[in-house]
């Protein structure tokens, strides 16, 4: 009799819950929150824990995220340690036993994705590198084609009863994937050399050819001394570089003032999905990163 | 066919080669490009077995039409300069990692933090170690000693258990030992937003409480957990169970309540009775505004049996204690590189018991009803943080009656501190803070600390 009424009071709160309505998928980054839209449209409850004005490195655990995770029906992150800092807090302290590490439903996104980087030994005198490789991987088409895939692969999981629906969203998507493949390829960077901010372009530099021949931090996740900064420009003098690039969390005053003193010009690259008001999702987002690399 | 290729291969580069003078040179060169080449065949086959893997369980509809592969991969080459120097040959396109399978994942996340520190006190040692809080707490042993101190080197452990627990454990080194300051598990795998705790772990009484001493905001503790706490003022840390309850509401609150042994020898004491003897409970709440402001509030209570020698000097005090909590926490953090942090906690205790003087044997009723508050704020602009914290206690009610007869002390203890801190990186901090210190009315006592504490080993994550 108890075990019975206790079922149905469960019953009544599963009922009762708004999670029922729409598959609740919590991303931590807006490029994953984006990708998750093309394909799950109106089928699915979207939260994004990271603002795109925010360096994803260093966020800070809310706990108005810890709620957001708690009702999560699937929770989805970039991986390679890039959350390490707040995912973790965030998971245990949600309380909700589906996306704890080692469920299928907390969902890295990294495992399709071909790792560049990963060093052979690391400490922390190098700065802040990812020992698991580098993690920004989002601005490389080939990668996110499969990513989406997987992304695909897992909602149909979670959800099967609308498995059709998001199977024809990623036809729709690889279709405009590869139209838009075509404009991208037209961009000629083969040969291009940049300066940049951080180790952010470095998965882009691979597919598309062009060179990173110096960083405008010494060591990762460390800010520039002055001496640093002499050396730089220096660099820019010598090697000519076609642009000094940065993200518009940060980096632009150093890059703009590199660019007064060395006259090679800085760009501000849309790091993210949200960084810009005309990055509305991923696919306008490498358009637009790669019209600011020509 | 393969050796044929590197041998023509090998004889093409050595060919080309102007500086090989004799031609044992020569043949000493060929054999070694020859191996190299090998190598590289060899990972390029391994690269391709490892994509052919890759590529089998993943069901994209069809095979991504990439851009071509990349003709270079970056090396870290010069280190020391941190410039990143194309290699000269080009290399297997992708080095595909796994993130299986690598030596060591299955031993638990490590850290040693190591909180090092120089004090110096306007007050001679004997003035320190006499120095007290007059109806608050009696004289303790000063936490530091003029010059260098060496508080603690921290070890953190952390892994998974199975997929119901997680364990923790934290255990300071000293010069006196190994302490267990932490250690505990916590339920992942219960419903309905619930989950436990049990082990030895710091209450979720209060918000100060939750923090290990290398994450004070300050060098030391706020007066008012110095002073109902007892000791360095590190709070309440229990054997005991909690559970605690996250519902889902559209804002985030949390409810909580523990069993805990009472061990705390200021507020309660192990011997004040023989089983476990204090219980709290606790609710927070947290609202965020626009992106980056957010605020945490709430209330605790802890009540339990006492049985104390901290009142004062060769006394002993038995009966009940409440001590109750109200938090509030102001967060604003725009970016990475600027932040503000006002918070600020209020105590106050109810103590009911009878206190016996041990030396001429007479015992009295003594009723304690005090509190005490501290305010404080932090200011982060890029690697720097400046900070400040006033404490003060006996601010609405301090009530101290023995025998019925309403005792009074002179003045009201408070404190006013300031701090600077320079943090090169996440794992490190350089912070100088300078105490005005008159938490005893007789007695002031100006400090001054340099302390350096960083961190080595697994990146732990930041509570709120």
């Amino acid at each position: 009799m108890i075990r019975k009424s206790l079922l149905a009071f469960i019953c009544f709160l599963a009922w009762t819950s708004p999670a029922l309505a729409k598959l609740n998928v919590v991303a931590t980054l807006p490029w994953i929150g984006s990708l998750v839209q093309d394909i799950g449209r109106d089928k699915v409850h979207i939260t994004t824990l990271v603002r795109p004005s925010q360096d994803p490195h260093y966020v800070e655990a809310k706990p108005s995220m810890i709620l957001e995770v708690r009702r999560a029906d699937i929770l989805m992150f970039n991986g390679l340690e890039l959350e390490i800092g707040y995912l973790p807090v965030l998971v245990e302290s949600s309380r909700n036993p589906n996306i704890q590490p080692g469920k299928t439903d907390h969902f890295d996104c990294s495992q399709f994705v071909a790792v560049i980087e990963k060093p052979a030994a690391v400490d922390r005198s190098m700065g802040d590198v990812h020992p698991l490789g580098n993690p920004h991987y989002h601005l490389s088409p080939r990668n996110i084609y499969r990513v989406t895939g997987g992304i695909t692969e897992a909602l149909a999981r979670v959800d099967p009863g609308n498995e059709g629906f998001y199977r024809a969203n990623l036809v729709a998507w690889q279709e405009k994937f590869k139209e838009k493949e075509k404009q991208w390829m037209g961009h000629n960077l083969r040969g291009k050399k940049f300066i940049a901010y951080h180790k952010f372009f470095e998965y882009l530099a691979n597919e598309f050819g062009f060179e990173i021949i110096g960083y405008v931090e010494p060591k990762p996740g460390i800010p520039p001394s002055a001496g640093w900064v002499e050396k730089i420009i220096e660099l820019a003098k010598k090697m000519k570089p076609d642009a000094i690039l940065t993200t518009s969390y940060y980096g632009a005053r150093e890059a703009t003032f590199l660019s007064q003193k060395s006259g090679v010009k800085s760009v501000v690259v849309p790091h993210d999905v949200g960084a810009t008001p005309t990055c509305k999702d991923w696919l306008s987002l490498m358009d637009q990163v790669l019209a600011a690399l020509e | 066919m393969r050796t044929m290729i590197v041998f023509v291969l090998s004889l093409c580069l050595v060919s080309t080669s102007a500086f090989a003078e004799t031609l044992e040179e020569r043949i000493q060169q060929l054999e070694e490009t020859i191996k190299k080449q090998e190598e590289m065949l060899q990972n390029q086959h391994k690269t391709l077995e490892e994509l052919k893997e890759k590529s089998k369980p993943e069901k994209p509809a069809e095979q991504p039409v990439s851009p071509p592969p990349p003709t270079r991969d970056y090396r870290l080459d010069d280190r020391s300069r941190g410039i990143y120097v194309p290699s000269a040959s080009p290399l297997t396109p992708y080095s595909l990692t796994k993130q299986v399978a690598t030596p060591g994942l299955m031993n638990p996340a490590i850290s040693l933090i190591l909180d090092t520190l120089y004090y110096h006190s306007s007050l001679s040692r004997n003035e320190l170690a006499s120095k007290s809080t007059p109806g608050f707490i009696g004289p303790q042993e000063p936490p530091f000693r003029e010059g260098f101190n060496l508080r603690a080197a921290e070890l953190w452990f952390f892994a998974p258990v199975d997929p119901y627990f997680n364990l923790y454990a934290t255990l300071p080194i000293t010069e006196n030992g190994i302490e267990v300051e932490e250690a505990y598990f916590v339920t992942t795998s219960l419903p309905a937003g619930l989950q436990v705790k049990g082990g030895k772990f710091k209450s979720g009484f209060g918000r100060f409480n939750a923090f290990h001493p290398h994450a004070w905001d300050f060098v030391d503790a706020p007066l008012p957990y110095k002073l109902f706490f007892g000791g360095e003022g590190e709070g309440l840390i229990e054997k005991g169970a909690q559970l605690t309850y996250l519902p889902n509401l559209p804002t985030y609150t949390i409810l909580g309540a523990e069993v805990l042994q009472g061990d705390n020898d200021t507020l309660f004491g192990p011997d004040a009775e023989s089983g476990p003897h204090a219980y709290t409970a606790f609710a927070k709440s947290s609202l965020d505004f626009g992106g980056s402001h957010s605020v945490l509030f709430g209330g605790s209570v802890v009540g339990g049996k006492t049985k104390t020698t901290s009142y004062a000097p060769n006394t002993e005090l038995k009966g009940d204690t409440v001590l109750y909590g109200l938090e509030f926490t102001y967060k604003w953090k725009p970016s990475r590189w600027r932040s503000f942090i006002l918070q600020s906690e209020y105590l106050y205790r109810h103590q009911t018991g009878y206190l016996t003087d041990t030396v001429a044997l007479t015992t009295d009723s003594l009723n304690r009803d005090q509190d005490g508050f501290y305010v404080q704020a932090l200011y982060q602009i890029n690697r720097w943080r400046i900070g400040g914290r006033f404490d003060r206690m006996a601010i609405l009610k301090d009530e101290v009656a023995r025998a019925g007869q309403e005792l009074s002390f002179s003045g009201q203890p408070y404190r006013v501190t300031g701090a600077l801190e320079f943090n090169p990186t996440e794992f490190s901090r350089i912070r100088l803070q300078y105490n005005y210190d008159k938490s005893d009315p007789n007695r002031e006592n100006q400090e001054v600390l340099l302390q350096f504490i960083l961190a080595i080993g697994a990146h732990g994550a930041h509570a709120y």
